[in-house]
This record gives structure tokens, sequence and C-alpha cells, in this order.
């Protein structure tokens, strides 16, 4: 009998069913410009959307100093994340409606059992050295992700994989052993940051100057690298999917300041610039020759309260708390009304998700009162500590403290730099703010609400909630699995630790002289960067 | 005419009369000898007490590093810092030894020329900051030959026109240019030349990386106005009011009634005497330009030590902190020491005095 997970691999395999075509379709008709992943372009297609081969890209990303590094397998701020996807690719990819396809480096990607999956990876794949992509590349790829110790962004998600089994079958065949079952093991094959590497890749934990650092098999190789300012690409000429890339140089640019960020893109010197500050949306907008980029995504910046501290270890608090937010204020002034108001459930494209089944929450102080007197907590007062690590992560905290007056609690809030932030009270804060990504349910609880979790803020430990994911992970009938994902949903929204206000949008903006852009609700900004720059070009 | 050497003439006619004039006279030989041993032992007195500055300043530098929360592991791993990645990291980086052990090490290195390492980078500290202290070092220079020169013309002239359409106008606009600070300054310019209404500059400085910023002349255009416009009226103010002075003391009054024309008692006779207390607003400014610099560098994007020293700060980047501290404090010391040894010269009281 075919698994659901066997259903899905097969159905990613073919490429597109029908209904996605249509699906996209229709993404088509609000797409900036259209053409791109339906497969390489032929000439005649490139002449009719106006695509014109070669140029320098310029592209200006906030953040980032001499602590950047380019790494095929980690990250840690924005521009980290744009020089690993330009380098490297993965063996999978989430499309523009964030479902996975087997659209990277595999060409199949089968569970033969929950616990056993085969990879087949496609033939004749170069690294930028020159040297073909083979099984032994693979097998040491992933085995580097199952090493808690070289700290990789993404070694969590592969916590089920027996790293002692990672077995090559053939030049291009891979065979995985999962130590229990694992649902979610293709979303973290299509992360973008789990990239396929050469054997005896070493960056030492991405900070030195190991062998085969820059070596991927991406649509550009590095060809300049100064850490904090620049990084410089040029056109892979033996990469594998046809025609692409467009561009024969493509420059990274670090801006420290946001005000010069937007500045160089207004007077031209940049042509693109990953999520602008929403007080500039309209600036740009306003600008002839400027296009602003905005797309519905599934990035939340919860509220964290640690269940396992006073005064959250009793869920009247927690309840009260949640009912003290102003979610559309916040929506409004928070993020300039670039998003859409959440219900306490994280991953809404998760074709389990239940948020919006849930009565939605409103600010009601007065119940809030009530609740806290229950518990005895009236006239409460706590600190929330917050930084500035992304955008509405601060203005949530000082809008949820006026908000909390009402219902008597104040809150004083403590904005922390970053080092301060992420010092030694990281993952303790009673209360505290975050940012995540878009993400499906199961991989998100993995790093988050789980007590195996990396970043589990809230300490929440829920026995029934443990048991539901446990078992949720080896169910293979997708609508069984909702089932347990759906109950699990409902016990965080009884009784979790996040309180979470919106669903951030995707703002960016690039030039008009730039086309190819789609609109992605993934986790990465203006269409997962062109997607990895090979699908954008001149007009 | 000509024959007439700088500052002679007014010390041959007045002897003893204007304020610090300049009266060679007796035993010029002898006088000169003194004088030779009385700059350099002035100066090396200085260099010395300057050293012990600069000590005291990296022992606060290195205490406030170590009193900033956090240390640089966590900082560096950002979001990513959990317990086992922070401990690799910290082994990594050598931060488990003690804080006084810490200093030590860093000591010992400066005074053998060695200034570590970067904890973020993990190389030279001089590999980072080498290009950035000679492209903030440039953009100060130019900003400073400019300023300097247009603040000393500019004082003279309002002086010598006390009370006019011309010193008013220049006084308000100095004034008023002086009271705002220097970034608003320079988003004023990126606006106008920029971004908004014209757009004949560059907004920001992109420079290749290892390239000087002088083969990039319009995009120092904006950062060096902004600079000079920051400086200039603190020079000119006090050009200014020391030439007032000057200009109404009696030997100025006396060069005039020998009939010698307004420009050459001004330029000649009046100016080489009012300058001297410009050095110090000078000095001031230039010391002050190596930290402001920072914050217009913001603003440009420039690659300098501004944006370096920020990150350093934020990862908590000990080795770069110190390094940057140490120089902007030298480069204090320096002009102060500059300062003071130009006023010493230009003023025969001090200069009889260092005997």
């Amino acid at each position: 009998m075919l698994s659901a997970d066997e259903a899905l691999s097969r159905e990613v395999q073919r490429g597109m069913t029908r209904e996605d075509l249509l699906r996209r379709a229709a993404a088509l008709g609000i797409v900036v410009v259209g053409g791109g992943s339906l497969g390489p372009l032929t000439e005649a297609a490139l002449a009719r959307t106006q695509i014109k081969r070669g140029g320098t890209f310029r592209i200006g990303i906030a953040g980032g100093g001499t602590t950047d590094f380019i790494d095929g397998q980690n990250i840690v701020n924005e521009p980290d994340i744009v020089r690993n996807v330009i380098t490297f690719e993965g063996l999978a990819y989430f499309d523009e409606q964030y479902k996975p396809r087997i659209d990277g480096l595999a060409e199949e990607f089968v569970a033969e059992k929950p616990t056993q999956y085969l990879i087949r990876i496609r033939d004749g794949i170069e690294f930028h050295n020159g040297k073909t992509l083979t099984a032994d590349d693979v097998v040491y790829s992933i085995t580097r992700f199952t090493k808690a110790k070289l700290g990789l962004f993404g070694t969590a998600a592969f916590g089920a994989v027996d790293p002692k089994r990672i077995r090559k079958l053939d030049g291009r065949t891979v065979r995985l052993f999962l130590k229990r079952p694992d649902a979610t093991l293709i979303d973290a094959f299509c992360q973008y940051f789990n990239g396929m590497v050469p054997e005896g890749y070493s960056p030492t934990s991405g900070r030195g100057k190991g062998p085969l650092r820059f070596v991927g098999t991406g649509a550009f190789k590095v060809k300049e690298f100064v850490p904090g300012r620049r990084s410089v690409h040029v056109r892979n000429e033996n990469y594998w999917r046809e025609g692409q890339p467009y561009f024969d140089e493509v420059q990274i640019i670090n801006f420290a300041d946001e005000t010069a960020r937007v500045n160089a893109l207004l007077s031209g010197q940049i042509l693109a610039a990953g999520d602008v500050p929403f007080a500039q949306v309209n600036l740009i907008r306003r600008r002839k020759g400027l296009r602003i980029y905005e797309a519905p995504s599934a990035a939340w910046d919860p509220l964290t309260m640690r269940v396992d501290q006073a005064p959250f270890t009793d869920v009247r608090v927690r309840q009260a708390f949640r009912l003290l937010a102003n979610r559309p204020q916040m929506v409004a002034q928070g993020i300039s009304g670039h998003g859409r108001v959440a219900n306490d459930i994280f991953s809404p494209f998760d074709l389990c998700y239940a948020g919006d089944e849930f009565p939605q929450r409103k600010y009601d102080p007065e119940r809030a009162r009530a609740l806290l007197k229950a518990a005895g907590r009236e006239g409460l007062t706590i600190d929330l500590q917050t930084t500035a690590a992304d955008s509405g992560m601060v203005e949530v905290a000082q809008i949820f403290a006026q908000n909390a007056k009402a219902g008597g609690v104040t809150v004083n809030v403590k904005v922390l730099d970053g080092a301060t932030f992420y010092g030694d009270q990281y993952l303790k804060w009673t209360f505290a703010t975050d940012f995540w990504g878009t993400r499906n349910y199961l991989a998100q609880c993995a790093l988050a609400t789980l007590p195996t979790a990396t970043y589990n803020e809230t300490h929440f430990n829920n026995a029934r909630y443990n048991a539901l994911y446990r078992q949720a992970l080896g169910i293979v009938d997708r609508k069984k699995r909702c089932a347990l994902i759906k109950e699990m949903q409902r016990i965080e929204y009884d009784q979790g630790g996040l309180i979470i206000p919106w669903f951030k949008n995707q703002v960016s903006a690039y030039s008009a002289k730039i086309g190819g852009f789609k609109i992605d609700v993934g986790t990465l900004d203006l269409n997962k960067y062109g997607n990895n720059f090979r699908t954008i070009y001149f007009v | 005419m000509s024959s007439e050497g700088l500052g002679q003439a007014p010390g041959l006619l007045v002897e003893g009369l204007g304020p610090g004039l300049p009266v060679p006279t007796v035993e010029p030989r002898a006088r000169r000898a003194r004088l030779l041993r009385g700059i350099p032992r002035f100066v090396i007195r200085r260099i010395l007490l300057g050293l012990v500055t600069l000590f005291i300043a990296s022992l606060v530098i290195f205490a406030a590093t170590q009193a900033l929360p956090s240390d640089p592991a966590r900082a560096i791993l950002g979001r990513s810092a959990t317990p086992e990645s922070v401990a690799e990291l910290r082994e990594q980086l050598g931060l488990n030894k003690s804080v006084v052990e810490q200093y030590m090490d860093w000591l010992g290195g400066v005074l053998t020329g060695d200034l570590g390492n970067s904890l973020a980078a993990g190389v030279p500290v001089t590999e980072i900051l080498g290009q950035r202290v000679v492209n903030s070092l440039f953009l100060m220079l130019l900003a400073a030959s400019i300023s300097v020169p247009l603040g000393i013309f500019i004082g003279a002239v309002t002086a010598r026109r006390r009370d006019g359409p011309l010193d008013h106008t220049v006084s308000t606009v100095t004034l008023a240019t002086a009271a705002l600070p220097e970034f608003v300054v320079a988003i004023a310019l990126v606006v106008v030349f920029s971004t908004t209404v014209w757009h004949v500059f560059p907004g920001v400085t992109l420079i290749d990386p290892g390239v000087g910023p002088w083969n990039y002349p319009k995009e120092l255009v904006l950062p060096t106005l902004t600079l000079v416009i920051a400086v200039t009226p603190y020079v000119t103010r006090i050009m200014r009011a020391s030439m007032v002075e000057i200009l109404e003391s009696d030997y100025v009054e006396m060069a005039r009634l020998k009939g010698l024309s307004e420009r050459l008692v001004l330029w000649r006779h009046a100016v080489p005497n009012g300058i001297a207390p410009t050095f110090q607003v000078i000095a001031i400014n230039l010391a002050y330009l190596a930290g402001g610099i920072v914050v217009v560098e913001a603003v440009f994007n420039y690659p300098g030590i501004g944006a370096a020293f920020v990150d350093a700060v934020r990862s908590r980047d000990m080795a770069v902190v110190q390094a940057l501290a140490l120089l902007i404090a030298a480069l204090y010391v320096v002009l102060n020491l500059l300062a003071d040894l130009a006023t010493i010269l230009v003023s025969p009281r001090l200069r009889t005095s260092l005997k």
C-alpha cells in the first residue's frame, strides 16, 4: 500500500499537478512579471517576457558585520542567509505556496517506510570546483546536519535521522534510516539553510577558513567576500538548470543603517532591498522606477510567557494576558498594517491549521481583570524583555504594555541590545519577545513548543501535547494526522504560553529594471531572493 | 614692502605693547639655544604623559568591555546561542581565561606591536581595520583641509567687517549650522543632492574593498561636505572673536598709521597673531571628527571605522573595540600636543617661558 508520505513524495516527484498549475496561473495574475519556475525558459519565451541576459545586480541587505560568513549549512543573520542561498542548494524546496517540491538537487525523495527514506540525486551536477555531486557528498552533508556539536542552525530538525545508518546505495542513491517515524523530514530538506556541501567541507562552525568553504552547486560562485561589507558572486557557467541564471554578477552589500539602504535604493545605487522598514514603504511606493514587493507570509512575532515560572504557572494568568493584547491595534501600529491578526496558533499555511476554527481572541480587559482576580494576581507588575531583532518586535512589546494598563497590569518594557537579550538569560526570560518565519506545524513544534525543542522559550511541557506530537509523526494518513495536530493546537490555544498577535507580510523593494519576482508566502524575502538569484533578470 | 618679514615689523615698531608680540631682540643666538632645549623637553614630557594617558584609557576601556552584559560568544551566535554552541565557541575564543589574564595577553600583544585577533572574525585586527582606518583618516583630513582654511578666512574677513551685513549673515548661519547635529545635515544633503531634489551625487559610498576612497571623488562629496559644515562654524567663530580683539590693538593701529594697505594689515600683521587661539579649537574639532565621524559614516554607509566600531561593540569584540578606542585616544593626545606646540611657537610669551 502506498503511504501518505509516499503519495506525497510521488506527487512532488511528478512535479506539478493540474490543480497546482491552475493555482499557479492564478498566482501569476498578481505577480509583477511572469515566467520563471515553470521550467527553463526557451529563448522565444525569454524574448516575450523581455528578459535581458547579463548585467550586475546589486542588492542591499541590512545588518551583519565582521561576524558574517558563507556556510552552506549554517546561518546567523540575514546577510548569511542571502550568501548561503546564492552559493549552495538543497535537495528540495518549498514552492511559492509553501508546499514541498522535489525540484532541487534530488530527483527522488521517497518514504519507503515511515522510518526509511530513499534519496536519489540528479545526474551530472557539478560543484563550483568542477567535482561532480555524488552520493558520498550527500552522506557527508546529512551526517553534518546530525552533529549537534557543530551548532548548525538546522540540526534540531534532523533528530530522527540515525547518523550511523546513512547508507550510500550507489553513486547517486542514499538511504536514510530513522530512529522514529518523522513525517516532517521533507520539511527539513526543503529548508533553504540545509544545503548540500562537498565531502570534506569544513568551515569550522562557520567562522573559520576551512577547505572548500565556498564550494556549492548554486547558480553563482563566490568571487570575493569581505565580511560586513560586500560579497561578489559570478555566474556559474556549468549550472545545471538550462538557461539560468540570467545575471552575470550579483553583489550583496551590507548596510549597517536602514536609512542609508533606502537612500541607496532611491539614488539607484542598489537595485533591490530585502525587508524594508514599514515606515519607508509609502516613500518608495510613490517613487517612479521602484516597486514594493509585498507577500503575505506566516512570519510571527510572539510574546513568550514562561509557563513554569510565576506568575505564568497559573493558566488563568496566561489566558488573561492573551486577552490583554489588542491585536488589530498591534497590526495597525506595530507593523503599519502590513499583516493580519493571528489567534495564538502558528503555521497558518499548514494543511492542518486550525487557528481560524477557534474563536478569534479579542481585546477584553474586563475578562482579563476577572481572570487575574481569580488567580489572585490583580495589579500585577512584570518586566517584558525585547530587542530590535526583527521589525515590530519592540513595538509589539510597547503596545502590549499600553494595552495591559486597562487590565490593571503594569508591564515594564526593557529594550535590550542584541548581545544582552541573547546573553545568559536567553531562553530563560520570564516574559519576552521572539520572531519566527514560515514553517509547518510539526516542524515548528520541534523548535519551539516541545521539551526537546532548541528554542522552547515558554518552557511549555504538556504530556498530552508531547504524546500527540510523537503519534502524529508516525501517522501516515494525512486526515488522521490532521486530527491529532488539531488537538495539539487546541491544547496550545487553551493553555499555551505564546501570545501571537500577527502574521506579518514580507515587504521588500526593488527597481522596475528587474523582473521575475513572484509572490511567495515562504520565509525568505523577495521570492526566496529570486529563487537563489536564478529566476530574476533585467527587463 | 616684501622685505618686512612675518610679524617682524610690528615687533620692531611697538615693542612690548601688543598682546603676545614677537620680540627677539637681545641675544638671538643664545635665546634660540635655550628654545631648542625647552621645546624638545616639552614634547618628550608630553609624549610620556600621553603614553600614561593611553595606558589608563586602555584599562578603562577594558573594564568597560568587561562590564557590558553578555559575552562575545553569545553576541556572535545571536539567536543560535544554545548552551552547547556557546560552550563550544567560548572554548574556541579563549574566553574561559580569567579577566586579568585576558588583559595581560592583550597588553603584551600591544607592546610588541600585535593588536591581536578579532574575536568575531578570527582574523588579525589590523586586517579588519587597516583599510577602514585609512578611509576614515582620509575623509577626516579632506574635511579638515577644507574647513580649517575656510573657517580662518571667513573669520578674518567678518572680523574686519564687523557689524556689517556680511558679518551678521555669517554669524547667523554659523550659529544655526553649529546647532544642527551632523546627521541632520547629512540627511538634508542626501535629500537635496542625491535622492529627492537633484540626483547629482550618490547618496551612499559604495567603495570596492581594497580600493582607496580617493578613487571615488563623486562619492566623497556629500560626506566631506557634511563634515565641513559641522566643523567650519566653530573655526569661523573663534577666529572672528580673536581677530576682533587683535584688530583693535595698538600695533594694528600703528601698522595702519604707517600707511600699510588694509589687506596687508589684516593678512600680514593681524592674522598671524589672531590664529593662535584657533589651534586649540581646530585640534578639538579634529579630535571630535575622529569620534563624530561614526554618525556620518553610518548615514553614508562609508566603510570607515565608524561601522566597525559599532559592530565591534555589538558583538563584544574586545580586541577591535580596544584597538579603535586606543587609536582615537592616541589621536586626541597627538592633536592636543600639536595644538599646544603650534600655540607655543606662535606665542612668544609662552615660547620664552619654556626654559
